[in-house]
């Protein structure tokens, strides 16, 4: 258990996987903005086909990315049904109460769907192929010009490093406290939902005390280390551009065009 | 004066809102390049010592305690100071793990004392080698055993090159095997860079490697000497609740049967040799 994977990370070697997770982060929300540029099939085809090569270019099987739009897909059946059955416009298959069937509404239905599944399989490419604490790295990277605004982002960038570095010591300490109270007759399984959740109380409390024990003994180890605070200190872990995030940009500039261009046809 | 590398003089000190005092009136000193053992049961007051050692705890009253290490007197001034002197192995090996990977977490006290990057990467990476986790470099410590994280603890110390070493009950949560691995890796880390050893514990196996033995009772110290003359005192022993070794407490009871063993057998070799030879006499 205690070799829990925290975040969707999943290892490869392909290309993406060494392109810097700040080029990754910024190309996601990127494409999510391209996605909403888009206002004809042109339009659409073209996102799709770039948001199909980033997964292709993963090297991961299908499923992986199936699992990541399973979770929402009734969310985006409904939300793109509702778009089919609601929206008028051009010919009128079928009418009856408030519902009506038309073309535009069909297309605009597909646009939807389209949408939100280049949303979650775009999301997918960059979680399954960068580690939590690479993206914990980049958002400091982009956090950085708060700095002028006296927020201490390296602070910031430390709480989340150790917070990402102790989920699975924590994880380990949950299993250790469930299983002692289960030798004890504990039930977490069976009963309603009110049940449950009050056989969870018995297990937090010694959870809580746990973690504020490792915090102490923690914070005591980090001062014994020379620990002053977050100004004056140096960076071990670095990232670095290299040729590989090459690749990203173009993608990024190649995909701008042909936004544009279709928007115009 | 030159060659005590720690001294504690009159040193009090109280928890807050607490009665009795932690350690009270405590006067040592320890030589350079030694190893010394600090013993006591639990509540002794063995590890306030050792957060006395490095500021992690100021004494009740500085003007009338003094503890200076190398040299440098212990103030509010020059607390980072005599941190850069001292490296503490702690007990949980988990707790004192801060960086997401052992490299990272080895570069720790180096991040801290703004050492640039290039440097950095040398030293960690000596330092890992050093303690004989090279192959983990890049592990998370989520996959690492209790001793492995231990050593890199120690590689974190390394790193930052200190005089003192404390082992604050560094090897009671690890496994036999993990805990003979960790003394040897200390005792070999010692000579190769010419540290002081200081080792809190209540396992007298341990205390047994030291050059000098401390017992501490109830915030006092009750006794120092050589770990053969303490661990002789087996009244003192059992009065403050610690497990004599193995050798010690056969060499007691054999001479309650009339056989004397020689003060200079300490090891198990030693005494298996000299009941043998024993033997023949008979």
């Amino acid at each position: 258990m205690s070799k829990i994977i925290i975040g969707r990370y999943l290892p490869g070697s392909t290309f993406v996987y060494r392109v810097d997770p700040r080029a990754k982060l910024l190309t996601t929300f990127y494409f999510i903005i391209m996605i909403f540029l888009a206002t004809n099939w042109q339009g659409y085809l073209a996102i799709t086909i770039f948001g199909l090569a980033a997964v292709v270019a993963t090297g991961l099987k299908a499923k992986v990315f199936w699992d990541g739009v399973k979770p929402m897909i009734w969310l985006i059946l409904f939300t793109a049904l509702m778009q089919t059955f609601f929206m008028a416009g051009g010919t009128t298959y079928w009418h009856w109460w408030i519902f009506t069937l038309s073309s535009e509404g069909i297309i605009n239905g597909i646009y939807v769907f389209l949408r939100f599944s280049l949303i979650i399989l775009v999301s997918t490419v960059m979680t399954v192929t960068t580690k939590p604490l690479e993206i914990a790295d980049a958002m400091e990277w982009i956090l950085k010009p708060l700095k002028l605004f006296k927020v201490n982002v390296g602070m910031i960038s430390l709480v989340i490093s150790i917070a990402l570095r102790f989920v699975p010591t924590l994880f380990d300490q949950t299993v250790k406290i469930m299983n002692a109270q289960r030798s004890r007759g504990a039930d977490f399984n069976d009963g309603g939902l009110i049940k449950r959740a009050k056989s969870v109380v018995p297990m937090l409390v010694p959870l809580f005390i746990d973690s504020l024990e490792v915090a102490l003994d923690l914070s005591t180890a980090m001062e014994s280390r020379g620990y002053k605070g977050s100004e004056g200190r140096t960076r071990y872990r670095i990232l670095t551009w290299s040729k590989v995030d090459l690749v990203p940009l173009f993608y990024c500039i190649i995909l701008t065009i042909l936004m544009v261009t279709t928007r115009m046809l | 004066m030159s060659d005590k590398i720690i001294n504690f003089d009159h040193v009090t000190f109280s928890y807050p809102d607490t009665e009795s005092p932690a350690v009270k009136d405590l006067s040592f000193s320890i030589e350079k390049g030694s190893w010394t053992a600090l013993i006591g049961h639990n509540g002794s007051g063995k590890s306030t010592v050792s957060k006395l050692i490095n500021g992690l705890l100021a004494p009740d009253d500085l003007e009338k305690s003094t503890i200076t290490v190398d040299g440098v007197k212990l103030a509010a001034d020059t607390v980072w100071d005599i941190r850069e002197k001292v490296g503490i192995v702690f007990q949980n090996p988990d707790n004192q793990f801060v960086g997401a990977t052992v490299s990272d977490d080895v570069a720790f006290g180096l991040e801290n004392r703004a050492v640039p990057r290039e440097e950095m990467v040398k030293i960690v990476a000596q330092a890992v080698a050093d303690v004989g986790m090279a192959d983990y470099a890049g592990a998370e410590p989520s996959s690492l055993s209790g001793g492995q994280k231990q050593r890199v603890a120690i590689a974190g110390i390394l790193a930052v090159k200190p005089k003192v070493m404390i082992l604050d009950e560094s090897t009671s949560m690890l496994d036999p095997e993990g805990k003979q691995q960790i003394l040897d890796l200390v005792r070999r880390v010692k000579e190769e860079n010419d540290l002081t050893v200081i080792s809190i514990t209540h396992d007298l196996d341990e205390a047994a490697l030291a050059d000098q033995v401390l017992v501490m009772d109830d915030g006092v110290l009750i006794d120092q000497g050589i770990p053969r003359e303490i661990f002789a005192k087996v009244d003192l022993m059992e009065k403050i609740g610690l497990d004599i070794p193995f050798v010690y407490r056969l060499k007691q009871l054999l001479s309650g049967k009339g056989i004397q063993i020689p003060e200079t057998v300490t090891s198990e070799e030693e005494l298996v040799k000299s009941l043998c030879q024993l033997n023949l006499k008979m």
